[in-house]
């Protein structure tokens, strides 16, 4: 049935309801009318006739009410009638209620916000037409090969080659990342954008909402001189000018025109939809002709390539085609053999990447927290419900069917259920807009995260079950139950609760195992966010300010011109009276990956080619070493004295040395480039090891060049730390001022403090500690509202077999410590059955953990004393309850 | 005139299937035809004729449907079905041969016995 017709028939039925009483009041309205026409026929005054026919007639009312049961009461009718009577019923114990809705409202509310995250993140295809058939191509290193990271870029000329070839794409492109300092209108501003090939808009199935996408005539050197710029560009720069087509803006100090906008909200690709080592920006605002030759030549270039598959094609197809290209290849030149292997990836497994795990860490985490719930709403049912034991056998001698019984408890049930939704609701929009905001920017897709109804449906109706399974079991048992027998013997020891009392501390050991896991994992998590804030980063982050400087290619294209520019910078900004010193490098610490190359190392030769070593290789200036705070290690630091014709020099990290010079050390050796078109370097220096991604990270071999001794690839992308006598932030404005005096055309990028970008490196981290732990807080909240209601509940049982024992002369603190001994007994069995479960579940874990082993006994110990000492002092209170029972009140109770 | 009698338990039922079954009648022509076939020797409760009336129905011995009535009011119209002629005639044998076994256990005389 459709949600339109079932709605369309409760309509009808309380439609048809309205309409049956219409026409009894109308049929005994014509009764009375019809009996009074009679008796003014008899003579009798209108008035007094009517009023005879009434009294005649007698209770018009009672007379109604019997027609209705007659008739046989509607479904609708019944279930209105249990509501109002359950929600009396609710009312009347505001705190089960109370606690009941909320626990409920946590489980559906937490997990509907982690499933959203999920179907959004996952699930949900892309918003891109027919994005199954998007998918990446990529180059993978050839094996044994390590490169630091899997995917190798695409060459001009590989790509060319392949799609000469019979390849599985409708239409395939090539894209690489480029910077653009826009100019000529107003401050110069820095923008992140593309370089795409002509058919990387139609891979996507995306067409710009004003304008058109490149041409083929445009994708060719010389003609590529149109941009396709974002939705924000155009809205924060140019004022969202409809009339911006054909508009000239001056890019890198070329001119280009504006052929197209793209819709609000595209940005294809962000940082976080690709892979990390690609290193592209986080979103691009620009795209122009990539304009490869139709010839290209061999040589390094950093492409990556979107295709959208032939319809029909399969990615199993796609592959063996690329496989068959990647054979044409190496049959063609032997020089390929190894590096033409390629892997075709959906875009959609691309994108989710490398947070499908962690979601998977939360997906669990919730899922424990709604177990722990429903186990917590379950336990409360059924201890209510043996309360209730008098009530409903009572009800069921006074002629009330089992169905009927059943259905009200159901009713009751539902309304705890639904009013848990509604809550649920509002916790679930506070969780996602909490992710939202405060969720780390590397979780792509973020932006799409609403509230699901199917999910929130989903989670309504796990609770739902919960509540109808134990709100149930004992009404059944109830309505079984030999009715004069458990009247007789009253509610507190009839037989039927030896069963129960088992099915209940069963299921608070397993809450109490539950919320061990959860806070285990927790705790674990939060070692590690501790491990590495005190990690050693092989620099200091204090009072440390950096920038980008990219530098416009036409105006500085020769190298000679780009030094001097960097000698006058640092005279400058050293200059400044709040500056203690500065330097210029390729990266900054935890600013993003540096770049890798092949390396010769004349006293360790390679076998092959194929099996020369790579390390990064990172340019710097004088100086930085000390704006970041980086001590030597051995050796000298760069100097003013080292220039371009002095010699050739370079500084390594520990674990550079350590791969290669382990025991005679790196201090005099020579190493260089693969290439041996540039010199050989002489190793003057060690520094430690400096993390560019995370503080986490294995440490690549790493070699430091100077950036006036005819470096290898270009400078144009550096980086500027500065570190400062004062808080860093104030000198910001000068800084700008002093780059501005040398060039006014240059932008400053991506300015942050050092501290700000340790920050953020670590946002992730402590996002999961903070989710986590707030699941964990959860868990062992609920755990301990389970203990409580169990203990108190047993409490009250055993009243008076407590007066007895009194009477007879237990002693008081006896009886305090035989309850909290109960409470305790339950807890140690959780704790022990939780800890077997966390050694397994830790286990997965392992690789968000840092400096902390997953079986680290110290978080275990510390969280099971947390959990017993919670559990005791839960069940203090009802322990203090037993110990003050006045045995004369506890015997004459029954 | 005879005090009217109360109206036996379970009675009503079969009066009212018998009043309809010579004709369609509204609830207040029940009431009439029943008070005059007999001859107002029945006291009828007229609270108790509606409930009467919808338990038939929704039991579907007889039917309803609206129609107008002599004084041009608009008026609601029962009328025996197929089923309800059957269960008439079941329950009028029923009741003769009970009244006839309590009639003859009524007039046995002590020599009889």
């Amino acid at each position: 049935m459709t949600r339109w017709s079932r709605l369309g028939s409760w309509l009808r039925t309380i439609l048809q309801r309205s309409r049956m009483e219409n026409e009894m009041d109308a049929e005994l309205r014509f009764h009375v009318e019809a009996r009074a026409d009679d008796l003014v026929r008899s003579g009798v005054t209108r008035q007094d006739a009517l009023r005879r026919a009434r009294l005649e007639f007698g209770g018009i009312e009672r007379a109604k009410e019997e027609c209705r049961d007659a008739r046989g009461t509607s479904f609708i009718e019944t279930l209105l009638q249990d509501i109002r009577f359950a929600s009396r019923i609710l009312r009347k114990s505001p705190g089960f209620t109370a606690v009941a809705v909320l626990t409920l409202a946590v489980g559906i509310g937490a997990s509907a916000a982690v499933f959203s995250l999920v179907n959004a993140i996952l699930l949900r295809p892309l918003p891109y037409p027919d994005s199954g058939r998007i998918v990446l191509p990529e180059l993978i290193s050839p094996p044994g090969v390590n490169l630091g990271s899997e995917y190798i870029p695409w060459g001009q000329l590989q790509f060319r080659m392949l799609t000469r070839d019979a390849h599985p794409f409708q239409t395939v492109s090539a894209f690489q990342n480029d910077s653009f300092n826009m100019t000529g209108a107003g401050e110069p501003t820095f923008l992140d954008g593309f370089r795409a090939s002509q058919e990387f808009f139609s891979s996507l199935g995306v067409s710009p909402a004003l304008g058109r996408a490149f041409t083929a005539e445009e994708d060719q050197p010389g003609q590529e001189y149109e941009v396709i710029i974002s939705d924000r560009l155009w809205r924060e720069r140019f004022g969202a000018d409809r009339n911006i087509l054909g508009r000239a803006v001056e890019l890198n100090g070329y001119a280009y025109s504006v052929v197209g906008v793209m819709p609000a909200g595209f940005a294809f690709p962000r940082a976080e939809e690709m892979p990390s080592s690609f290193n592209f920006p986080e979103e691009p605002q620009l795209w122009v002709p990539l304009a490869i030759a139709a010839e290209p030549k061999p040589g390094p270039s950093e492409l990556a390539l979107i295709g959208r598959l032939t319809p029909g094609v399969t990615i199993q197809q796609a592959q063996a085609a690329m496989d068959l290209i990647t054979k044409h290849a190496e049959e063609q030149d032997h020089r390929w053999t190894g590096w033409f292997n390629t892997r075709v990836v959906p875009l959609q497994r691309q994108v989710v990447g490398d947070t499908r795990r962690p979601l998977q860490l939360m997906l669990g985490a919730v899922c424990i927290v709604l177990l722990i719930a429903c186990s917590n709403v379950a336990n409360l049912l059924l201890t209510r419900a043996l309360a209730r034991r008098r009530e409903f056998t009572l009800r069921a001698a006074l002629g009330a069917g089992r169905a009927r019984l059943i259905r009200q408890l159901l009713t009751e049930s539902l309304l705890i259920a639904v009013g848990a939704g509604a809550v649920g609701i509002l916790i679930a929009h506070a969780g996602i807009y909490f992710v939202k905001t405060l969720g780390p920017s590397n979780i792509p897709r973020l932006r799409e995260v609403t509230l699901d109804l199917p999910v929130l449906a989903f989670a309504l109706g796990v609770s739902l079950a919960t509540g109808m399974l134990f709100g149930l079991a004992p009404a059944i048992g109830a309505a079984r139950e030999n009715l004069v027998d458990s009247l007789k013997e009253g509610s507190q020891k009839s037989g039927g609760s030896r069963i129960s009392p088992r099915l209940r501390n069963a299921l608070l050991v397993s809450q109490v195992a539950l919320a061990l896991v959860l806070v285990v994992s927790a705790g674990l998590l939060t070692r590690t966010l501790f491990q590495l804030l005190g990690a050693d980063g092989g620099f200091n982050a204090e009072r440390v300010l950096t920038f980008q400087l990219p530098l416009p290619t036409l105006k500085y294209a020769d190298q000679d011109h780009i030094v001097t520019l960097f000698q006058n910078v640092l005279e400058r900004l050293r200059a400044m009276p709040g500056v203690q010193s500065a330097g210029i490098g390729e990266t900054v610490p935890l600013g993003g990956e540096g770049e890798s190359t092949v390396i010769r190392t004349p006293d360790h030769p390679a076998a092959s080619q194929k099996e020369m070593p790579f390390a990064n290789f990172t340019i710097i200036s004088p100086g930085y070493f000390s704006a970041i705070g980086t001590p030597l290690l051995r050796g000298r630091d760069f100097q003013e004295t080292d220039t371009k014709d002095s010699m050739p020099v370079a500084i390594v990290n520990v674990a550079m040395e350590r791969k290669f010079w382990a025991r005679e050390g790196a201090l005099g050796k020579q190493v260089g480039p693969g290439s041996t078109r540039y010199p050989l370097l002489t190793i003057v220096g060690v520094v430690p090891d400096v993390k560019h991604a995370s503080l986490r990270e294995e440490t690549a071999p790493e070699m430091y060049v100077l950036y006036n001794q005819k470096p290898w690839p270009s400078m144009l992308n550096m980086r500027v730390a500065l570190r400062t006598k004062a808080a860093p932030a104030g000198v910001t404005e000068s800084v700008r001022e002093a780059v501005h005096a040398i060039d006014p055309d240059l932008p400053l990028a991506k300015v942050a403090t050092l501290a700000t970008l340790v920050d953020d490196s670590m946002s992730q981290p402590r996002f999961s500690v903070l989710l986590l732990g707030s699941f964990g807080v959860l868990a062992l909240l609920l755990a301990a509202i389970g203990m409580y209601g169990v203990i108190s509940y047993s409490v009250l049982q055993r009243t008076q077999e407590i007066g007895i024992r009194m009477a007879l002369g237990a002693q008081r603190h006896k009886v305090f410590r035989m309850v909290l001994g109960q409470g305790a007994r339950l807890a140690a069995m959780g704790i022990a059955i939780g800890l077997v479960a966390a050694l397994g579940v830790t286990r997965l874990m392992a690789r968000f953990l840092f400096g902390v082993r997953p079986t680290d006994p110290l978080t275990f110990a510390g969280v099971s004393l947390l959990l017993l000492g919670i559990a005791l002092l839960a069940c203090y209170l009802p322990a203090r309850r037993a110990m003050r029972v006045d045995p004369m009140v506890a015997l004459k109770y029954e | 005139m005879t005090k009217p009698i109360d109206l036996l338990q379970g009675t009503l039922d079969m009066l009212i299937l018998k009043a309809v079954s010579l004709g369609p009648l509204h609830g207040y022509g029940v009431l009439l035809r029943i008070q005059q076939i007999s001859r107002d020797r029945l006291e009828i409760q007229q609270g108790s004729l509606y409930p009467a009336l919808y338990r038939l129905e929704h039991q579907g011995w007889i039917a309803s449907e609206w129609g107008e009535s002599e004084n041009k009011r608009k008026a609601k119209y029962y009328r025996l079905t197929a089923a309800g002629k059957r269960r008439f005639q079941t329950e009028t044998d029923k009741w003769n041969r009970m009244a006839d076994v309590i009639a003859g256990i009524l007039s046995t005389t002590p020599e009889e016995v």
